[in-house]
């Protein structure tokens, strides 16, 4: 069977996630930006609750009131003459 | 400066932007899409009353009633961050900043992906794109397919898939695995269907009798499921196959289906393929509300609303001033919800503006009534228990005020 991939943007698989959480032992958070799953150009929205569930069974973390490694702004992909003030 | 910028001209959007603009305020509306509507654009379905439900009449008539109160709406427009600033908030979006005493995100839901193997192939879609391509594009999505999924969202597009003339060769649940889990759950997934039963007024009538409200009544119906799928409008539903695997090398070519338990586990060698050109995925809506987490807005983590949103109260109202929330990011319930959930907001945003406004506080808690009558009488329901997930909310609310 083929790897089943968790996150598309930066293709992640479910096994990555697992095996990085068992080698690290590590937090929701530090899983995130060891694997880079919900890091993606889609800014996670495709994947965040998949990696969000992924997370809460392999840490056994349930998901706490505060939304799993914070929103970055911008949420969505912006060229870098708008971000630079300049319209499109 | 504006009075208000509106984020999202769906059904919530654009009747806050109605009340808004009835009292004469200075309204923008930016929405991403080319179009305003929100997801009402895709919706069509039969209430319980025989009547029909369809989104772009209901968008027709809140643009009649926008455009005669001169709105400004500008779509194609997104928003990507938002900032506090002395005097209110400034919206960076990709045609540049808007700057507003006050903000109402009304920004809707997203759907939750369903990965199984195979997932990534082209002509997997979620259910929500198959609803877009369908009835607000126009296009074919293929010409047979599988829905992976049995909830109330992917019976409800599916029917509309079928009245476009699209084969479907039936509707099955995922296999399971840490994300699928609950939709790849037999027994979760009839309490779910016995929500939906009431959805399809003639067709439907045998099957939601079949499946009582009781507990014990829908183990037995989980465990003697009939093998060849419970039919509605002519197509079976699945609930004791599992979709295992989407086959194909540059795209779709078919489906892997097995048999499963009542607790979901699969059935060896109960393998079939089934000869499919596309598949739609469908994971449940949860509430998109990126641009109240950039701006630092509280959440809280209610289940029954879909997951994450945005602390608020009853009038919509969030713990920033001046910062309003109203439709699907507040939690996942149907159009006619969150239009009536837009007009309170809008109302909530006139009295903070014009504050010694005399009657507007009648008119707030008629529109709060409102809101809960309409929800009452929904006939869909995404999430069971949505009255005790709102309660949740309100007293995170009521903490936060205090804390
Ligand atoms: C695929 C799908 C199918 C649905 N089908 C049904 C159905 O059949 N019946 C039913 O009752 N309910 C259905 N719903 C629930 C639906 O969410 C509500 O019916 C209703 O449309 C919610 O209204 P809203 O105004 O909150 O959000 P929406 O109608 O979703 O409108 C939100 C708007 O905000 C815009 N937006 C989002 N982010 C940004 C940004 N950063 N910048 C600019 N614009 C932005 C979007 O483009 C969108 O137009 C469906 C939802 C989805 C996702
Ligand atoms: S799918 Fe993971 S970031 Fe886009």
């Amino acid at each position: 069977m083929d790897k089943l991939i968790i996150c598309r943007c930066e293709e992640v698989s479910l096994e990555d996630i697992e095996n990085t959480a068992n080698k690290y032992s590590c937090s929701a958070r530090e899983l995130k930006l060891r694997t880079r799953a919900g890091m993606g150009y889609c800014g996670g929205r495709t994947c965040r609750p998949a990696v969000d569930a992924v997370l809460e069974e392999v840490t056994g973390e349930k998901p706490g009131n505060d939304i799993p490694l914070k929103v970055q702004p911008p949420v969505r992909p912006v060229s870098l003459s708008v971000l630079g003030g300049k319209k499109r | 400066m504006y009075d208000v910028v509106i984020i999202g001209a769906g059904p919530a959007g654009l009747s806050a932007a109605i009340a808004c603009r009835e009292s004469n305020l200075h309204v923008l509306v930016i929405d991403e899409f080319p179009k305003p509507g929100g997801r009402l654009l895709g919706q069509l379905h039969q209430e319980p009353t025989g009547e029909w439900w369809n989104g772009i009449e209901e968008t027709k008539i809140l643009m009649d009633k926008a455009t005669t109160l001169n709105t400004e709406i500008k779509c194609g427009i997104s928003a990507h961050h938002i900032e506090k600033t002395d005097h209110g908030y400034s919206v960076h979006t990709n045609e540049g900043v808007f700057e507003s005493e006050n903000l109402l995100i009304a920004t809707g839901a997203a759907e939750t992906a369903v990965p199984i193997p195979g997932w990534t192939l082209p002509g997997v879609m979620s259910i929500g794109a198959a609803q877009v391509m369908t009835n607000v594009h126009r296009v074919r999505v293929g010409n047979k397919g599988v829905v992976v999924g049995v909830n109330v969202l992917s019976a409800a597009i599916a029917r509309e898939l079928q009245l476009a003339g699209v084969e479907l060769h039936s509707m099955a649940l995922p296999a399971s695995n840490p994300v699928t889990k609950n939709h790849a759950n037999p027994r979760k997934v009839m309490e779910g269907l016995v929500r939906i039963a009431h959805l399809a007024p003639s067709a439907f009538i045998r099957f939601g009798s079949k499946f009582a409200k009781a507990e014990w009544v829908r183990n037995i119906a989980v465990s003697f499921y009939p093998k060849g799928g419970v039919k509605m409008w002519g197509m079976p539903i699945h609930i004791r196959k599992a979709i295992v695997q989407i086959n194909g090398t540059e795209k779709v070519e078919s489906v892997t289906m097995c048999d499963i338990t009542a607790d979901g586990e699969i059935v060896k060698g109960s393998e079939k393929i089934i000869e499919v050109d596309f598949v739609c995925i469908a994971g449940g809506l949860y509430p998109l509300a990126e641009l109240a987490s950039v701006i630092g807005c509280p959440f809280q983590y209610v289940e029954e609303l879909g997951g994450h949103v945005p602390v608020h109260n009853e009038q919509m109202e969030t713990p920033l001033e001046g910062l309003f929330v109203a439709g699907n990011i507040t939690g996942i319930e149907s159009a006619k919800v969150a239009r009536a959930q837009g007009t309170l907001a809008g109302l909530s945003i006139v009295k903070q503006k014009l504050r010694d406004h005399k009657d507007i506080n009648a008119k707030i808690q008629q529109a709060v009534a409102n809101v809960q009558a309409v929800r009452d009488a929904a006939s869909i329901q995404f999430h069971p228990g949505i009255d005790e997930g709102r309660k949740k909310i309100e007293s995170a609310f009521e903490e936060y005020k205090i804390s």
